[in-house]
């Protein structure tokens, strides 16, 4: 991660260790994110990705170690991460419009005894205009299309203004054509600067959407380019025993095999 | 007859108990509908229930306590303390013992309230000389014999909680719908949460005296879920749930003195009730509303059809060419054609029906989904006389992002393999922001933004280029920018982002 040495990382994970028994779910995690860089994060199921996001986001309080956003601690930052939850994670019947949902992303900004100012509903507006969803955001969330529905979450990012965007498998359960939308949406977020920690459980698709790669269970096994993380033994090493994997894998680095415009 | 029914809503109210009541049950209506609602879209309605019971515990120690030490009787205040203290242990204990053992929350929640109720129980009657509660007042409630000190444990707490409600909204709407982003933005989301669980154990506190400890969990959800089935917005079913929550008192009020029944029996009755009507026929959540939707249900493919044909049709058409053409039953055309002119998909012209702004629109894009088609089903080596054929049953596979993808992975072509031209995705009007992929000969436009995967194409944002026609069987793009000739492959055409400048050729 050569970085200009004052720049400090956009993320940086030290030493740590979350459990919810007593087993830690994560163990010894430590790995620094340069600003601007699409990361993902792969592992088995179980392995503490979602923890991970959840870690980072400050939603869970680790047992020991502390994450630093820009050389900050989370309390500092408030506002400056971002969260997407997993689809299957949201209650979308709830009663709530697709502008409240993206609103709320202003709500760290908004002091408890204020409504939201003009400047809040214009963030909103254009966020909702750059996932392409201003014309559906009087609807019920439930009342939208898988596509949609996950770019509402997008547009509540975007609101926010956050420098770094922390989604939970935002590719589980979704055609391909919403895939490619939502690639479009990182690529632009990215484009503009953003830093970005995506779970993602698809290997084969992982080496090319991402700069890099963080390879979990329990505890962190690799973290660097998908060239240095991809390798046969340290997948088998995590995913014991899983060999099917492997062969698809060995499919997609055939060169010119995988990748897409 | 209007004597009789003036007679029967007016005689109530001149007995000061039914006044009492109507007012003491309005005001804990009121409170319970709107955390309720909070109550339900958290999943806690169970929680409801363990609170109502625990209490008791509360009431029974803080009237043991005021007596003994003070030898005051039935202190209210205490007894009120108590039941929130009481509550809260609750809580506390739920939540101890579903963490430290692999005992799941719900059988916790059911162990523990059952525990503390029986306490309770026990307390009341082994001290039964000192402490004077009723249990059966307790368990059944007495609407009717609301004492002035009920009324005003209702008043205090319902303002408390409503404040912090309403104070509050922001805090609990985010808490309840992503506690993950409400952390990350540095809401307190344990503390969002006990405040909520204290709320609820105040309001079954006020409530308990006048429906009882078995029909309170009811006041509590029922209205709310009632009005859940109504409404999209948070603020709302608020709204309709207090509302919801007044009517049943106020109709439960008037049943239990007409028919002399007990009052909480027929509030919850009259509460339940309610709740099966909106269950049937709320307008969009409701049974009947889903069962007219799916019988009022005009196929799609119909529809599109309809579309269809209008659109290469000149001019407008009679309904008779239109069911003539379109294959399907006559009624179902019709009743097709009809829901079409209320959409304003069609309108009615001089001579017969004609496609609206809207309806070309929705026709351009079958007509869009039918070329691809063609040009797919030409790749894939079908015979050229029967594309046409397979196409029109194909072309009702058209979801917007499905399209979007197919002309992505055909390379965006142009045209058909019967030289017709593809519509574009979208009406290419000015300010219109799309990939360069998707530009059409001759348009101009504004580059906006050129993402990583085109870096090496050449151009930057804020260039103006023209789109020429494409080289090498549609694989090459050329753009101009001024007298430059700027080629491209599909890859970069992809990664550049362009905006449709208006005041082209």
């Amino acid at each position: 991660m050569s970085t200009k040495a004052d720049a400090p990382p956009a993320i940086d994970v030290r030493n740590l260790t979350i459990s919810y028994g007593p087993r830690p779910a994560l163990l010894d995690v430590s790995f620094t994110v340069a600003p601007g860089l699409l990361v993902g994060v792969i592992g088995p199921n179980g392995s503490g990705k979602s923890t991970l996001i959840k870690g980072i986001v400050g939603f869970i309080e680790p047992d020991f170690g502390e994450v630093r956003i820009f050389g900050r601690t989370m309390d500092e930052v408030r506002g400056e991460v971002a969260y997407v939850p997993q689809r299957g994670e949201v209650d979308w019947d709830y009663p709530i419009t697709v502008r409240q949902v993206a609103m709320m992303g202003r709500y760290g900004y908004i002091p408890w005894w204020k409504n939201p100012q003009p400047r809040d509903h214009e963030m909103v507006g254009q966020a909702l205009e750059m996932v392409r969803i201003a014309d559906l955001q009087h609807r019920q969330i439930g009342q939208l299309s898988g596509g949609q529905q996950q770019r509402v979450f997008m547009a509540r990012a975007l609101a926010q203004g956050a420098r770094i965007l922390l989604m939970d498998e935002p590719f589980a359960g979704v055609d391909a054509a919403t895939e490619r939308a939502i690639l479009d949406v990182l690529e632009a977020a990215k484009t503009r600067g953003r830093t970005l920690v995506v779970v993602h459980h698809d290997l084969v698709t992982a080496a090319e959407y991402f700069d890099r790669l963080v390879l979990l269970n329990q505890r962190m096994f690799a973290y660097g380019t998908p060239e240095q993380v991809l390798v046969p033994s340290l997948l088998s090493e995590v995913y014991e025993g899983s060999i099917r994997s492997f062969e698809m894998l060995a499919a997609a680095e055939q060169p010119g095999e995988g990748r897409e415009s | 007859m209007t004597d009789f029914l003036r007679q029967a809503l007016l005689a109530p109210l001149g007995e000061t108990f039914f006044i009492k009541s109507l007012v003491g049950g309005m005001m804990t209506a009121v409170v319970c509908g709107v955390v309720g609602c909070l109550v339900i879209l958290r999943k806690m309605s169970f929680l409801g229930d363990a609170l109502s019971h625990a209490m008791l515990a509360g009431v029974a120690g803080g009237y043991l306590f005021m007596k003994l030490a003070f030898g005051l009787e039935a202190h209210a205040p205490a007894m009120l303390v108590g039941s929130v203290l009481a509550a809260v242990l609750t809580v506390g204990l739920i939540g101890f013992v579903s963490n430290i053992s692999r005992i799941k929350e719900d059988t916790a929640i059911g162990i523990i309230y059952t525990g503390v109720f029986a306490a309770g129980v026990v307390l009341v009657s082994a001290f039964s000389e000192y402490v004077h509660i009723d249990l059966m007042h307790f368990i059944m409630g007495d609407v009717l014999g609301v004492a002035d000190a009920d009324l005003w444990v209702a008043a205090i707490a319902g303002s408390i909680v409503l404040s912090v409600i309403i104070l509050f909204f922001r805090f609990f709407h985010i808490t309840s719908f992503d506690p993950i982003l409400a952390a990350a933005i540095g809401i307190p989301v344990g503390l969002v949460g006990y405040a909520l669980t204290v709320s609820v154990s105040l309001v079954v506190v006020s409530a308990v005296s006048m429906v009882g400890v078995i029909l309170v969990v009811g006041l509590l959800i029922t209205p709310a879920a009632t009005a859940y089935l109504l409404s999209d917005r948070l603020e709302k079913m608020m709204l309709l749930s207090a509302l919801f929550g007044v009517s049943s008192v106020v109709g439960g009020l008037y049943l239990c003195v007409w028919f002399n029944t007990s009052g909480g029996g027929a509030i919850m009755l009259f509460c339940t009730i309610q709740f099966l009507v909106v269950l049937f026929v709320a307008p969009r959540y409701g049974i009947l509303a889903g069962w007219f939707r799916r019988r009022r249900q005009v196929p799609q493919q119909v529809m599109e059809d309809v579309l269809g044909f209008v659109l290469r049709q000149e001019g407008a058409v009679t309904p008779e060419k239109v069911t003539a053409a379109v294959t399907g039953e006559r009624s179902v055309i019709l009743r097709a054609l009809r829901q079409m002119l209320s959409a304003e998909l069609l309108s009615s012209q001089d001579h017969g029906l004609g496609l609206t702004e809207k309806g070309r629109r929705e026709a351009l894009k079958l007509l869009r989904a039918h070329r691809l088609w063609e040009a797919y089903l030409h790749r894939t080596g079908v015979a050229p006389e029967r594309v046409h054929e397979i196409a029109h049953q194909l072309e009702h596979l058209n979801d917007p992002d499905s399209v979007h993808l197919m002309d992505h992975l055909l390379g965006h072509p142009l045209e058909d393999p019967h030289g017709s031209r593809i519509p574009a995705e979208v009406s290419h009007e000015p300010g219109k922001k799309l990939r360069a992929s998707e530009l059409r000969p001759e348009e101009r436009a504004a580059v906006l933004e050129v993402t990583e995967k085109g870096r090496d194409c050449g151009l930057q944002a804020g260039d103006v280029v023209i789109c020429g026609p494409r080289r090498n069987e549609g694989r090459t793009w050329v753009l101009h920018r001024d007298k430059e000739e700027i080629h491209l492959e599909h890859r970069q055409a992809d990664a550049v982002w362009v905006a449709i400048l208006g005041g082209n050729g």
